[in-house]
């Protein structure tokens, strides 16, 4: 009766292992056109947390595939990707709650500039055994040109009946006010606009263990994007 | 005498989404005076001070505004910052990820760099956070909160006044900032634009209560009414209005 997702066993092969007890920390910075396929198997106990960041310029298809086979098991997937030209970036995340009582969290953040393309997919199936679930997950992007295109599709299949999710997309602007009140301390219009930003994918930086510099990089490629 | 001219507003119509909400305003601010702009709601207050400031939102359709001799409406929010202009904001804006260290040194620096000054120092930048920020009694981590996130409101108003102490403006205008206020919180209001008092510099007090003006002395008041100033006087309007309200006017 489940999905056909949950039909297939966890592909091992490739796939990155968060054993019990253990972190499995993985940062994936794009700094280049490319494609990557991401499988992690994370056991009974363990953690995961991967950070993504798709730096301006860079057309990218990313997808990422995560099986829970033990329980207990957490993992924080967060993202970023940030398009002021002709960029295309595709993002897709699979994950397969398998086992009771593991928690996801994926939050994802999209700026989408120029003539740009972002697509996100994130699928979350929850299997009939896997009781006390929680899987949240969050699309958040800012579309800045009228030629830029936003896509993002949320998909959730849930076939256990003791479980917390969500999922939760948007797709907006600059917020005015917000240029207004900077602007009027004498933030000039263009500061005002990367200052936003910044504050927009700042969440995802989170998860690094020293955010500092992967903000100063973000930042200086925003300067110079937009 | 023209030199003395601080603020000249001439004739100005403005309104938002094609709704005209002043209807033709004229007020002649000098240096170092301080107005009371009082009217009931819904009387424009906010229209003034947003088309001072420059919001986007409004259109002017008649009028001008002269600041210290140049045209204001062709200048840009930042621009008329830069120039010296405040707005105390009735309703601060929450900058979500933006720090108010970091925050205050955009803003002090981005004028620095119109004015064609250095950047300042670290030291000196954090120094003078300080000591502003113990002025208007904030706590001084506070220095590291994101701007106005999760403020109640009588510390989103304090933050204003921290931040019109920082940027020393030549003309505050403050928008209804005593609204919500307790006693202790209108009167660090009070001493904010009182201590920035100097026969160079004017504020406008934007309120339709009296009680701000208790401490803050006016000396001159303006009856904002339905988009027109209908009566321009002395500090014995505001006991009118205390008496018999605005319906006198």
């Amino acid at each position: 009766m489940a999905g056909h997702y949950l039909d297939i066993a966890p592909v091992s092969e490739g796939a990155e292992v968060a054993a019990g007890g253990k972190r499995l920390h993985k940062v994936l910075v794009i700094r280049e056109d490319c494609k990557q396929d991401i499988r992690v198997i994370a056991e009974g106990g363990s953690s995961t947390d991967i950070t993504l960041v798709i730096m301006p310029g860079c057309s990218a298809d990313i997808s990422l595939d995560l099986d829970f086979t033990g329980e207990g098991a957490g993992a924080r997937i967060a993202g970023l990707y940030i398009c002021a030209g002709d960029e295309r970036v595709k993002v897709s995340t699979t994950l397969r709650h398998r086992m009771p009582g593991c928690t996801s969290d994926q939050l994802f953040t999209g700026i989408a500039g120029g003539e740009s393309r972002i697509a996100f997919a994130g699928t979350i199936i929850v299997a009939p055994d896997a009781q006390k679930t929680e899987a949240y997950q969050q699309s958040r992007n800012l579309l800045l040109s009228r030629d830029a295109k936003v896509d993002t599709e949320p998909q959730l299949e849930i076939y256990a009946d003791d479980v917390k999710c969500s999922h939760g997309a948007t797709v907006g602007s600059l917020n005015p006010d917000e240029q207004f009140y900077m602007r009027s301390r004498g933030i000039p219009e263009k500061e005002a606009r990367i200052l936003q930003m910044i504050s927009f994918i700042a969440p995802v930086l989170e998860g690094l263990d020293d955010p500092a510099p992967m903000a100063a990089e973000i930042e200086k490629a925003l300067r110079s994007s937009f | 005498m023209e030199k003395d001219i601080l603020l000249k507003i001439t004739g100005l119509h403005a309104g938002i989404e094609g709704k005209e909400i002043l209807g033709g305003i004229d007020l002649e601010i000098r240096k170092g005076e301080i107005h009371a702009v009082m009217g009931p709601n819904g009387a424009g207050k906010s229209t003034l001070s947003a088309v001072l400031a420059g919001k986007p939102q409004y259109n002017v359709t008649a009028g001008s505004i002269e600041f210290l001799g140049r045209d204001l409406l062709a200048m840009s929010p930042e621009e008329r910052a830069w120039a010296g202009i405040f707005l105390s904001f009735q309703y601060p804006i929450e900058i979500p990820g933006v720090s108010i260290t970091a925050f205050m040194k955009a803003a002090l620096n981005a004028k620095r760099k119109a004015l064609g000054e250095e950047e300042m120092k670290s030291a000196d930048f954090l120094k003078l956070m300080k000591e502003k920020m113990a002025f208007v009694k904030m706590r001084p981590e506070f220095s590291k909160r994101e701007v106005n996130v999760g403020f109640s409101g009588g510390e989103k108003k304090r933050n204003e006044i921290f931040q019109m102490a920082m940027l020393d403006p030549v003309l505050s205008i403050l928008d209804e900032t005593d609204s919500g206020l307790d006693v202790d919180a209108l009167k660090i209001v009070a001493d904010g634009v009182n201590s920035l008092r100097s026969p160079e510099k004017s504020s406008i007090i934007i309120t339709h209560y009296q009680k701000l003006l208790e401490y803050v002395v006016p000396d001159v008041v303006h009856v904002l009414k339905a988009g027109k100033i209908v009566r321009t006087g002395g500090r014995e309007i505001i006991d009118i209005i205390e008496t018999q309200g605005f319906d006198s006017f």
